[in-house]
This record gives C-alpha cells, structure tokens and sequence, in this order.
C-alpha cells in the first residue's frame, strides 16, 4: 500500500475531504474521511467563570445549543457538587426535549427525508424540502414549520431565548415560568404529539416501497458495532440524563457506567491522516476502522440509543419501537443498518413530545424553587446529555474560585467518526472494483452514507450547504490521483 | 409557488408585518472573524437610523428564512470565504448572485440552502423579502475561537456598514455581477 500524506493546511475549508486509495487490482485499499475543525475552544474557555459556561459553549454550534447549554449546566452544577431542585430541572428536561422536536423535525423532513419521501432515484434538485412540499402538498411543510414553531417557543419560554437559551445556571435555572406560560406549553405539547404520530404514519406508509425498504434494512451502510447511549433507572431511552450502557453487536451488555467515569471506559485513537481523534472502548481495544466484536469501535445517536435500551419512556413511542424491533430484529438483537437511523429519530422524536406533555402536566412545573445557591467550593466536574447527534459531555476543572483551568469536550458526532468512516469507505468499495469507477451516483451514495448520522463535525454553523460539499480524490496504488470528483 | 395554499394561509409562518426591512448581521461571535456579521450590526446600532430593524443571528437554511418572513427588503452581512479576494475586501450583491458554499451562513449542511428555504417558504403562503441583497466581508479563517477579529477584518466593519446604509438608500444599487464596495 502506498502511504499517502494528505497537508491539513492544504484542506478545502468545509469540504468533507476524501481519499480513496486503489490496491493493485484496482479495488478499494483504504478511504480517508476528513473533516474541518474547529481550533482553540480550550483555550479560549480557561480563565474564564465555570458560571460563564452555559452561555458561552452554547454558542460553539449553531445547530444545536441546546444540547451544549444543557451539557454545560450540568458539568457546573457538578463542579460546585450542587443537586438541582426537582422544578428546575424538569425545566431544563422540558426545554430539552422541545428542542429534540424540533432538532430531529428538521433532520427528518428537510435533510434526510427528501432522500425517502422523494426516492433515492428522483433527481437531486427534487430531493429537497420544496420537493417534499410539492409530493406530500402544502399542509405537510406546514405541520413541520409548525413543530419547529412550536418548540422553538417552548425553548423562548424557559430558556429566555429562541435561540441560544441563557437560564441554565449552576444549580439550576434563573427563572421559573407562570402558570399563563405553562397553559401556553400545554397547548403547544399536544400539537407536538399529533405532528409526532402523523411522522410515524408517514414512515410506515413509506417502508412499503422498497427502495426505501432497501435504505432502512439493507447491507449498504451495515456495520455490526457495539452501541452506546445514555439509559434512565428504568433502562429506558432518556435525553437528559442517565447511566451510559454499552451493548455488544449481537446485543449482549458490554457495561453500564456513570457518565463522569468516561475515561475508563473511552480512548480516543490518533491517526496521522487527520485531525479528528477517533474514540473507542478502551475494554476491547482499537483493531481499526473495522466493525465486529473484536473492534472497540461504537456507535451513538438515534441508532445506538434504541439499540442500548430496553425500550422507550413513553406508550406512544414505545409502540413504535416495539414495531420497529419486530419489523427489523424480532429476536431484539441490536438494528446494525445505518439506514434505519431515520425510523429511530421519529421514534424519539415521539418520546420526546410525550415527554413535553408529561412534564408540562406536573403540578410541580410552576414552582418557585428552580435553583439552589452553590456552596461547596468548586473543582471539577463533568456534564453529558444525549445530543440529537450522539453522547455529548462536558468536562471542566476549576480553581477554587470557579475559574476554568481545563476543559475537555466530546461531541455527539466525534462518537460516531468511526462507523462515519466505515460507511464512507463502504460506499466507495459498492462502486469501485477491479479498476472500474464507477462516478455516476459515487457522490450522492456516500452522501446518503453520512446523512443517516446527521454529522456536525464543524460543530458550528460554518460554511457548509444543505448539499454537502464534497472533495473526492481517487488514487492509484502509488497515490498518483486517478480521478477527482467535486461538489460545491 | 402560492397557489398551493388558500391565500391568507401561512402555515405559522407570518411572525412579523410586512413592509419593513430588515438587516441580519449573520455568524459566530466566538468564532473570530466569521462573526464579523454582528459586528457590523453593532455598528449600524451606534447610527441613527430608522429604516431598518437590526438584527444578529447564528442561524442557516430554514432558520434564516423564518427570520426574514414578514419583511418586503432584507440586507444579509456575512463572512465571507474567497481564496481569490483579498481578506477584508467589501462588496454587495443580490442574494441571487452569491455562491453560498462561500459564504458562511446562507446555507447549513444540517438544513437547506437559503434559496431552497425561501422557495419553501413561499410554497407554504409566507410574506418574504423580494430582494435580498447580500453584503460579504471577505475572511481568511473563520476556525478558531476567540472575541477578536483580525486587524484587516475590523478595519472592514465601517465600511461593510456604510454598504448597508447604501444599499438601505438606494445610494448603491448593485448590478447582477455584484458591486466592490471597497478592495
């Protein structure tokens, strides 16, 4: 095999990068996916209050703050050793989950539902929102805008702001909301369930076809690794808080563990091709971007979390996932196809609607006593929450003013940068073999690859179109370029 | 792109009255130059002024467009990513004339691009801006957190803010290939 030295510096800013080495036959020897990063958010954070957190790592991802706000909260409330009250925090599960709505909405109706409620062999200028407005009519964009409508005033309410909430706070939250506000929430939680069974309707409806069959069930983009989520003391899926568990690919419980003892359970591999440290568990080992039993390589988002868990929290959502084990592993091993990631996310995205609902019917939501005042003298702390994308933690050390000394954050998408490139680099062997590339459909294939997982690897809103810019460099044996195909 | 919803209907999509203008400065403000937008926001905020709301955002796609419903005018200051131009160098052009790959918020990879949203839009009965003009700062890196922007990139920030006035009074009307403001 060639070695190939690819120039960071040279990368085409936010472009996902590819290459593709060609062994002697001409069959695929191995893909590298890069990716952009983000520089200097350590130290840009040291020096600065732990109390300051919330806010700022909150604006570290245009797509979701939510999930950084929570995560930060929490590694706070943590490093001044403070439990908040149970108001407060139902507060914070009630915004979070609102912003689950509307986070896994739009993924699901504008990024990756084109590609099934379209068909994958519609033309690609067909495969967007307004094509999905012009086959399924008006009402259904309008059910989307609605559901993202309505969490985005769920989040205003209790986080201060559409956008960018600002309440959470070591301790808990800044301001509690009246009963008015509560009446308004309860509205909004049951249009949030109607939109919630209308999307499963919909999914059913679609399975019947079966090129949409085939992305949900088929061997494409199958790779069998270990799954990893956050689980509730009911070993139920939760968003906001819970115990990590680890199944292994034929579903036997690999281990379950508090999420501040990450470290022993995680390692992060370094490979000179990229920037983007690959994590995996330390009790098995890293063996490389393979899948299987032997490699330490995992998986997390919607895909992972269902596959961890006994089930869901809520009868709705609990319905579907009985229906999508039984539609896609009756023997309740885990689901290993990527494609069936768009079936798990309306799942949760039911759960989490229920979830709006329950909290909201609480008598205790409107409490007064949403934060307790840190007193203990603060040191270290870690916050993890399940991001749309997959476990996102949070991990701060402090001086004994609260001063931030060192920081450490493992975002959703970094847990799934293996099974990424696994996929990646499966798309490229199905059509490439024996020397003969084949282009036609090699971009939108891969594209669809990466899409189930929904990656955030800029981790902020830079420069990157709803259609993913992509670089495609293809290499002989020698690394002499064979063939270069570029999206813009 | 109307007819496909009963007039009047707009899906929760009206949010603000139309007529207004409104001029979003787009971007990270942590995120070193690539929030450039809000800074020239900050600027335009310290100008008396009347004809425009302001406002900053960190938002792509469907999101932007659900800012710009409700307003007949909208003025986008964004970073900007041209290897070919000099960092710091101003222009503004129609919204139509704007490779968005290049700018960093017009679009979001976990979203659409901002013309496909506004056609959405428009699908489902929204009021939205019939021109959109779109002032871009050039950038070198927009990578590396930090509050600060660049020397070159500051010193763009009253320039990229007089193009917004302009283009707020007629004063520079651009053409279809885009106007350099300043080089």
């Amino acid at each position: 095999m060639t070695r190939i030295s690819i120039d960071p510096v040279t990368r085409l800013e936010g472009h996902g990068k590819i290459e593709i080495l060609l062994d002697e036959a001409g069959d695929v020897e191995h893909t590298y996916f890069q990716i952009p990063e983000l520089r200097g958010f350590e130290s840009f954070c040291v020096g600065r209050p732990v109390e300051d957190m919330p806010a700022l790592t909150n604006r570290i991802c245009g797509v979701c703050p939510e999930a950084h706000h929570m995560a930060a909260a929490k590694a706070a409330d943590a490093v001044y050793g403070v439990t908040v009250p149970r108001a407060g925090r139902m507060l914070r599960e009630l915004l979070y989950n609102a912003f689950y709505v509307t986070d896994h909405a739009t993924h699901f109706y504008v990024l990756s539902g084109p590609d099934l409620i379209m068909g994958p062999d519609a033309p690609k200028a067909e495969r967007n929102i307004l094509g999905v407005i012009k086959k399924v009519g008006a009402e259904v964009g309008g059910k989307v805008i609605d559901a993202r409508k309505a969490g985005h005033r769920v989040i205003e309410i209790i986080g201060g702001r559409r956008i960018h909430p600002c309440t959470g706070v070591p301790g808990g939250m800044t301001k509690a909301i009246s009963e008015e506000e509560r009446d308004e929430i309860k509205a909004l939680a049951d249009g949030m369930i109607e939109f919630g069974s209308f999307s499963l309707e919909l999914f059913d409806s679609m399975l019947a076809d079966e090129a949409i069959e085939e992305i949900v069930k088929g061997d494409l983009y199958t790779h069998r690794t270990y799954y990893s989520g956050l689980v509730d003391a009911a070993d139920k899926v939760t968003f906001y808080d819970g115990q990590i568990k680890v199944v292994a690919p034929d579903g036997e419980v690999f281990g379950q563990y508090d999420p501040k003892d990450y470290r022993d359970w995680i390692s992060e591999k370094v490979e000179p091709w990229t920037f983007l440290k690959f994590p995996y568990l330390k009790g098995v080992g890293w063996k490389g971007l393979v899948d299987g039993k032997d490699s330490g390589i995992y998986t997390v988002a919607p895909l992972g979390r269902l596959n961890v868990a006994s089930g869901m929290a809520t009868p709705r959502a609990q319905e579907a996932y009985e229906k999508y084990f039984a539609t896609l592993s009756p023997d309740g091993t885990p689901v290993h196809s990527r494609g069936a990631t768009h079936w798990a996310r309306l799942i949760e995205l039911m759960q989490a609607a229920e979830t709006v609902q329950q909290l909201v019917n609480d008598p205790e939501i409107t409490s007064r006593d949403v934060r307790a005042i840190p007193t203990e003298v603060p040191t270290e702390g870690v916050g993890t929450v399940e991001a749309p994308r997959g476990t996102l933690t949070h991990h701060y050390w402090t001086d004994e003013n609260g001063v931030i000394t060192r920081v450490n954050l493992i975002v959703g998408t970094t847990n799934n940068y293996g099974p990424i490139a696994m996929s990646v680099d499966k798309a490229a062997r199905s059509l490439i073999s024996k020397g003969t590339i084949v282009t036609e459909g090699l971009l939108d294939r891969i594209e669809m690859g990466f899409r189930a997982y929904d990656p955030c690897f800029g981790c902020a809103t830079h420069t990157m179109p709803g259609q993913m810019p992509m670089l495609v460099t293809i290499r002989d044996k020698d690394g002499n370029p064979l063939k270069e195909l570029r999206r813009d | 792109m109307t007819d496909l919803v009963e007039p009047g209907t707009a899906y929760g999509l009206r949010i603000a009255e139309p007529g207004h203008t409104l001029v979003v400065g787009l971007g990270n403000p942590i995120l070193g130059d690539d929030g450039v937008g809000w800074r020239v926001i900050d600027e335009l905020d310290e100008l008396e002024h009347d004809e425009a709301s302001l406002q900053q955002a960190c938002v792509g796609g469907v999101s932007l467009m659900e800012l710009l419903v409700g307003y007949r005018h909208a003025i986008i200051v964004d970073a900007i990513i041209d290897p070919d131009a000099e960092p710091g160098s101003v222009w503004c052009r129609p919204l139509s004339a704007v490779e968005t790959q290049d700018a960093s918020h017009l679009d979001s990879t976990h979203d659409a691009p901002l013309p496909a949203a506004i056609e959405a839009g428009r699908a489902l009965g929204a009021v939205l801006p019939s021109d959109i003009e779109v002032v871009g700062i050039v950038i070198e890196r927009g990578d590396v957190f930090g509050e600060q922007l660049s020397d070159v990139v500051a010193a763009a920030v009253p320039v990229a803010a007089a193009a917004v006035v302009g283009a707020l009074r007629g004063l520079r009307p651009s053409s279809p290939q885009g106007e350099t403001v300043h080089a």
